[in-house]
């Protein structure tokens, strides 16, 4: 569960804060679309939400616990184990092969080999069957996303976030990354935040939080 | 993040190679430098530590003046209308049995041999030359200095104990138009010439020695001058050469004569090897710095293109410090890898060198060929130096790596 009290954030020479004292709770499991306009918050909130960033004003509480009393090393696991991330340029690395990149946290989290054959799998589910020794060079965009979901979730985390996962892609390749979310979800249970401007998008989600101006509506 | 350092250094191959290729030249350059001009000053060192004395003890040369009168105390009041000038007739060792009790219970004196050094005249039919001629006792002589392994001709020990045989250097020999077993005749320009037959040649490869010097029984040459049983000088051998600087310091003290150790009477080739350090040194260091700016540059724009890795990773739980060391690892990857490769082929460098044949002269060993070293030292400095430049060189794009926030470069777009 996530619990935010009057989450504040107030950028370096910015007059208005991107966010005004939002309280928000998310329970485990819950399916979540971030929508608004651009430089309503949305984007801001998330970062919030998921630890990459820290609030002005305010807390975040993951289970009751404060992110701001987490030491950085508890932080850095936290994100390793229970928190995939999904960004809207899909950010492989241009060295490593589709698989190897989807490893990456298990690398990390020193269980490579154990995690092996839940990548060959998750690569699998994510409709990439065969393409696993591929460059992200040799792959299109919709595929390299695909792979950065499959990456996200090689830990198995509670929650899984992600800033625009369609906003580089076609509409039919977008689609697809919604459909698995959703299947995701349904069947991991993973708590899944996204952040879309695409109405269509954002009414997949089973709860939607609009933000206008930094505040929720 | 070892895999991925490698993987990053294995994806810009050229980059990569470019970058090891001066860390490889940078190292080879100092073996073969290093090997080539320490191999020839080992050689300079052994013949002037070796084919002479560690320490020498000569008989002072002593000049007349006004206070060498006060050798007679009864004489008050003494009024010169012309000075006393000029100099003793003839230096000698004052008090060698002394010397020679003194040495012979010196525990770091491993042999010493009394000598008399005379400058001469040869004569050979019409042919004359200079130099000078040094009695000694062969045996005694043979453990001080390694002339035994200079002979070119005959064994040292041919010499005797008198008999006037004479082993002289090879120039010298060349110059007088003589050959061995010829006779020559040797004076010391105020005492009648005497003939003594040559026996033995030696060469030493330097010059100096070689064209100017050759030897006699002590006997002999005693005799020679004119002046039995007087000595002019002691060679003596230590165990440790490196001690003859402290060792005759703390005999001057005590004692009237001139005594020299080899750092002192070659102290003009000593700060040679000095200045050919430094241009070594200085040299080598030039070739690592631009390698080790190769490095911070690459690993400089490296990091800033890398920018969205650094974001992702520290997402995934990545800490600083991995990213540290991913970029870090890369640099010292380059510099081991390089420095390796380095020794090796400044190591075939050396092999190659050593068996070129140079003119024989100053510069050549034995078989004329160029003396090289091998000491472990040098490979230790080079793969130091390879190792350190990397470490400093790309220490400080890594922790700039380090530094970068996750979320400033998402907002900057990766930028």
């Amino acid at each position: 569960m996530i619990k935010t009290q009057n989450l504040t954030k107030l950028f370096p020479r910015a007059t208005v804060p991107a966010l005004k004292s939002i309280n928000l709770e998310i329970q485990d499991g819950e399916f979540v679309s971030l929508v608004g306009r651009s430089g309503s918050g949305k984007s801001t909130l998330l970062y919030l939400l998921s630890t990459l960033d820290s609030p002005t004003e305010g807390n975040v509480f993951y289970d009751d616990v404060n992110v701001k009393n987490i030491s950085a090393q508890e932080i850095f696991k936290l994100r390793n184990k229970n928190i995939g991330f999904v960004f809207q340029f899909h950010y492989l690395l241009q060295e490593l092969t589709a698989l190897e990149n989807v490893l990456l946290p298990a690398r990390k989290a020193k269980v490579l080999e154990q995690r092996r054959p839940m990548g060959l799998k998750l690569l699998e589910e994510v409709g990439l069957k065969g393409l696993e020794k591929r460059y992200p060079s040799e792959l299109s965009g919709g595929e390299q996303q695909r792979v950065a979901i499959a990456r996200a979730l090689i830990m198995e985390p509670t929650y899984l976030f992600a800033d625009e996962p369609t906003g580089n892609l076609d509409s039919q390749n977008g689609q697809m990354i919604i459909d698995l979310f959703d299947k995701i979800n349904k069947e991991k249970g993973t708590t899944i935040i996204y952040v879309t401007h695409d109405k269509e998008f954002a009414a997949r989600a089973r709860r939607q939080i609009t933000l206008a101006d930094g505040a929720l509506v | 993040m070892m895999f991925l350092s490698l993987r990053h250094l294995l994806a810009r191959k050229k980059q990569s190679f470019l970058i090891l290729l001066g860390i490889t030249i940078g190292t080879a350059a100092y073996v073969a430098i290093s090997g080539m001009m320490l191999g020839f000053q080992t050689f300079i060192l052994d013949q002037l530590v070796n084919n002479e004395a560690h320490i020498r003890i000569s008989a002072r040369e002593e000049l007349l003046t006004k206070e060498s009168l006060k050798a007679f105390p009864e004489v008050k009041h003494v009024f010169w209308s012309l000075p006393p000038s000029g100099r003793k007739d003839s230096s000698k060792i004052e008090y060698p049995m002394g010397w020679f009790s003194k040495l012979d219970l010196d525990p770091d004196v491993a042999a010493y041999s009394p000598q008399v050094v005379s400058q001469v005249i040869f004569n050979q039919a019409k042919v004359t030359r200079t130099g000078r001629i040094i009695g000694s006792q062969f045996e005694r002589q043979m453990k001080v200095t390694n002339i035994e392994n200079y002979m070119k001709v005959g064994s040292f020990k041919d010499l005797g104990n008198s008999g006037n045989r004479l082993i002289i250097g090879s120039k010298l020999m060349e110059q007088l138009g003589s050959r061995v077993s010829e006779t020559l005749l040797i004076s010391t320009g105020n005492t009648s010439p005497q003939p003594f037959k040559i026996v033995g040649v030696f060469e030493t490869g330097i010059k100096g020695i070689d064209e100017s010097t050759a030897f006699s029984s002590l006997v002999d040459a005693q005799k020679l001058r004119g002046r039995p049983s007087e000595i002019t000088d002691i060679a003596i051998k230590l165990f440790k050469p490196d001690e003859a600087q402290t060792k005759s310091d703390a005999w001057k003290v005590s004692a009237s004569d001139k005594i020299l150790p080899w750092q002192e009477s070659s102290a003009s080739i000593l700060s040679v090897f000095k200045t050919q350090d430094i241009v070594r040194n200085s040299m080598t260091i030039a070739i690592i710095i631009v390698a080790g700016f190769g490095i911070y540059n690459i690993l400089s724009i490296l990091v800033t293109q890398k920018k969205r890795d650094i974001a992702i990773l520290r997402s995934m739980g990545f800490s600083p410090s991995d990213i540290v060391k991913l970029f870090f690892n890369q640099g010292i990857l380059l510099g081991i890898i390089g420095g390796i490769v380095g020794l090796m082929i400044g190591n075939i460098i050396c092999h190659i060198m050593a068996q070129i044949e140079v003119v024989p002269g100053r510069m050549s060993g034995p078989g004329n060929k160029m003396i090289i070293s091998f000491a472990t030292i040098i490979y230790l400095k080079a793969f130091g130096i390879a190792v350190l430049s990397a470490i400093f060189s790309s220490i400080i794009p890594a922790r700039q790596a380090g530094k970068l926030e996750p979320m400033e470069i998402i907002r900057s777009g990766g930028q």
